[in-house]
């Protein structure tokens, strides 16, 4: 079946759907990666059945309100969709994506890690082809290590101590790091990096959910940051404002926790600063230990409003797909993206590439490993809700200076309720 | 619109011509041909939406389920929401201070400059016009880069976090009134311009300054546009969304996604899916801002002529 389909698609669209019409048919993505043109009008300048059709319809939350609309509207909704992983769930249950299984997806599996196949597929069905991950790492200021007189922390005990000598060696000018609460994909990353599993869940079993936004882990990890926030170690300003990027400018902020697309990030952010930065691996909670966690990452999904899902699967594997060395090459070297497939990953034109803005570090040596430590973790299906109500609960603490932790089980009473309504069964 | 079907024909009939050039039937066609495309905007962009949103208020959908018919079950829930409340209060308290603090500013600039009819003045209304000439989500996001704690100008002279949650809804409270006073006052002062200059002569002969004139003789006599624009800012008031949407990023855990109602059915919809909720809350609304108007335009009937 999968051979029949996939023959069907190389050879053409002489007598697959959408073959009726003459000329290349035209496949509509939405996306925001950086340099995405470029991308584009390689991928129609090497195709001649498939016509690449753009459209930057925002970033995050600004795409996902456009896409919904368009969803519950039944029309105006493009064929093939950027999505981050955490938003899968929420469209495969509102049975909204194409399961691509069925046009030969599975045939890229073994081009995967674990962790980030299982991302975007329940067993055969697979709902969208990886693309970049967020691996985490910490990104630090040598110079001002130096100035200060700090050593690269490897747990997050060091790191606390290395905060207090830095509050004291810079008369409280400047903060190990700024932590974000306004970022439920940040916070997240922490607490899987420390074993939290907020979300059991399965599509094939979509009614059921395990609900444990409070527990342990995720707890452990906020009490640590509640106290490095209380003891004036670490600043609260939200990510993405104007003072925060002032911070990473500065020499406010001596470290940046941050994910395998910070590097580019940083980068656009901090410009001044270029030269001056290192990687290195996020601390650990056991001294030794390779735990990590994702923060971010995206995929292509096929929606249901695909004229020709055919071609639009195709489109998903092929634009970013790991044999696609061109597209890669504009993907790492200037959009800054952290590939998920694997002969990208491994191939030297990533693994060796030196940053300037590191000095010269070929900072993959530190996020590579990192991602292939990722252990699998699983999404709820109304992720913006778990995000909300981590942000409101963690931001309202830090605002209010209450407990986070009582932050969390309030966060957890309230997913709990709103799955109730939404006729889940959670346990 | 009885008015605009009416006047045309009783107008010639003052006028005492012995027979209307057109029959009546055609001038009423004619007065309805200028209402239509009133009417149709009305119809399509006002009565079909509310239409639409009330028929979604009386469903419900929950991601499992799929939707059935639930009567008036979410706004029994809008009701008991405390959110809701909390967003409602937010709002009305919000509306009590800031709406005479803009009226009266808009009136002040009006006065004066109604007063003072230098080449000065003319700059001034220019100036305190602009500001409304900015849309509101450029003027929003460049409140948002002044008040920043860390870079904005205006923590060296004040020290504070104006996004904090104690100053946050002052701090929404400045940018409105930056952003409305301005056009409140063009309203008042064109209301000012209309005013009888013989009326200030006289009262000027009876022994009234200038100050007694503008609070005596002109304040009550446009007091019709004063109603007007209150009632206008109390409209906003109730609908308030861009500014705090826009400045949430910077301070979520003082602008929360429940900020005020208008926020809240806005995130119930586009980020939580919750289309029919967001519906009834948006439908409460509407009534309350329905019947808020109506109630105020009937306290101050006497005064508005409206």
């Amino acid at each position: 079946m999968t051979a029949l389909t996939l023959a069907a698609c190389s050879s053409g669209d002489g007598d697959s759907g959408a073959g009726t019409q003459n000329g290349p048919v035209t496949v509509k993505v939405w996306a925001w990666y950086p340099s995405f043109q470029k991308v584009v009008d390689l991928y129609n300048a090497t195709h001649t059945d498939i016509k690449i059709e753009w459209t930057n319809a925002g970033a995050g939350q600004d795409e996902y309100t456009k896409l919904q609309t368009a969803l519950k509207a039944g029309k105006g909704a493009p064929d093939v969709v950027m999505l981050e992983f955490q938003e899968l769930p929420t469209y495969q249950l509102t049975k909204h994506l194409v399961d691509m299984g069925e046009y030969g997806a599975n045939d890229l599996k073994s081009q995967y890690v674990d962790w980030a196949w299982k991302q975007v597929s329940q067993g055969d069905k697979v709902y969208a082809i990886p693309v970049d991950a967020g691996p985490m790492a910490m990104l630090y200021r040598e110079d001002l290590f130096k100035q200060y007189g700090l050593t690269v922390p490897k747990t997050w005990d060091e790191y606390k101590q290395q905060a207090e000598k830095l509050k004291t060696a810079s008369g409280g000018k400047a903060f190990i790091t700024d932590f974000g609460g306004n970022d439920g994909g940040f916070m997240t990353g922490l607490t899987w990096q420390a074993g939290s599993k907020p979300y059991t869940y399965d599509t094939a079993n979509p009614s059921t959910i395990g609900i444990a936004v409070n527990d342990e882990p995720a707890k452990k990890v906020m009490t640590y940051w509640e106290g490095m926030v209380a003891s004036g170690l670490a600043d609260t300003k939200a990510y993405g404002t104007t003072d925060f990027y002032n911070g990473l400018g500065s020499g406010k902020y001596v470290t940046y926790l941050a994910a395998g697309w910070g590097p580019g990030y940083l980068a656009s952010v901090a410009k001044t600063t270029s030269g001056k930065w290192r990687a290195a691996p996020l601390p650990q909670w056991t001294a030794g230990a390779n735990d990590q966690g994702d923060w971010g990452g995206s995929s292509f999904a096929v929606t249901d409003q695909a004229k020709n899902p055919e071609a639009a699967t195709k489109v998903a594997m092929e634009v970013f797909g790991a044999s696609n060395t061109a597209a890669w090459k504009i993907g790492i070297d200037e959009a800054y993206l952290f590939p998920t497939a694997t002969p990208v990953l491994e191939s030297d034109a990533f693994l060796k590439k030196k940053y300037d803005f590191f000095g010269g570090q070929t900072v993959n040596d530190v996020f590579v490993p990192a991602y292939k430590a990722i252990a699998p973790f699983s999404w709820s299906p109304f992720n913006s809700y778990n995000f909300n109500q981590l942000t409101t609960g963690i931001n309202g603490a830090i605002e209010k200076k209450t407990s986070w932790t009582a932050a969390l089980d309030t966060a957890q009473a309230n997913v709990s309720q709103y799955a109730t309504q939404q006729g889940f069964k959670a346990q | 619109m009885t008015q605009v079907q009416t006047k045309p024909a009783a107008a010639p009939a003052a006028a005492g011509p012995p027979a209307p050039r057109f029959p009546r039937k055609r001038e009423a066609a004619t007065g309805w041909l200028f209402v239509t495309p009133f009417v149709v905007l009305l119809i399509a962009f006002l009565l079909l939406p509310m239409a639409y949103a009330f028929k979604l208020s009386l469903y419900r959908s929950t991601l499992i389920e799929g939707e059935h018919f639930a009567l008036f079950e979410n706004y029994t829930q809008a009701f008991q929401d405390p959110l809701v409340r909390e967003g409602v209060l937010r709002v009305i308290v919000f509306g009590l201070v800031q709406t005479p603090v803009m009226i009266g500013l808009a009136l002040l600039a009006a006065l004066l400059i109604d007063h003072a009819t230098s080449r000065f003045s003319r700059i001034f209304r220019l100036a305190a016009f602009v500001p409304y000439a900015v849309p509101v989500v450029i003027g929003t996001l460049m409140w948002g880069f002044l008040y920043s704690k860390d870079t904005g100008p205006l923590s060296a002279v004040l020290p504070l976090d104006f996004l904090s949650s104690s100053w946050v809804l002052a701090s929404l409270g400045n940018v409105v009134t930056w952003q409305w006073a301005g056009y409140n006052m063009i309203v008042l002062y064109a209301a000012l311009q209309g005013l009888p200059r013989e009326v200030y002569e006289s009262a000027r002969i009876d022994g009234a300054g200038p100050v007694q004139i503008a609070w005596r003789i002109k304040t009550p006599m446009i007091s019709s546009a004063l109603v007007l624009a209150t009632l206008f800012t109390i409209l906003g008031t109730l609908q308030f969304f861009t500014e705090p949407l826009i400045l949430q990023p910077l301070n979520p855990g003082s602008i929360t996604q429940h900020y005020t109602p208008n926020v809240y059915a806005f995130n119930q919809a586009f980020s939580f899916q919750q289309y029919n909720y967001s519906a009834a809350i948006s439908f409460l609304l509407g009534a309350v801002v329905f019947v808020g108007s109506y109630l105020f335009l009937f306290a101050t009937r006497k005064r508005s002529a409206l």
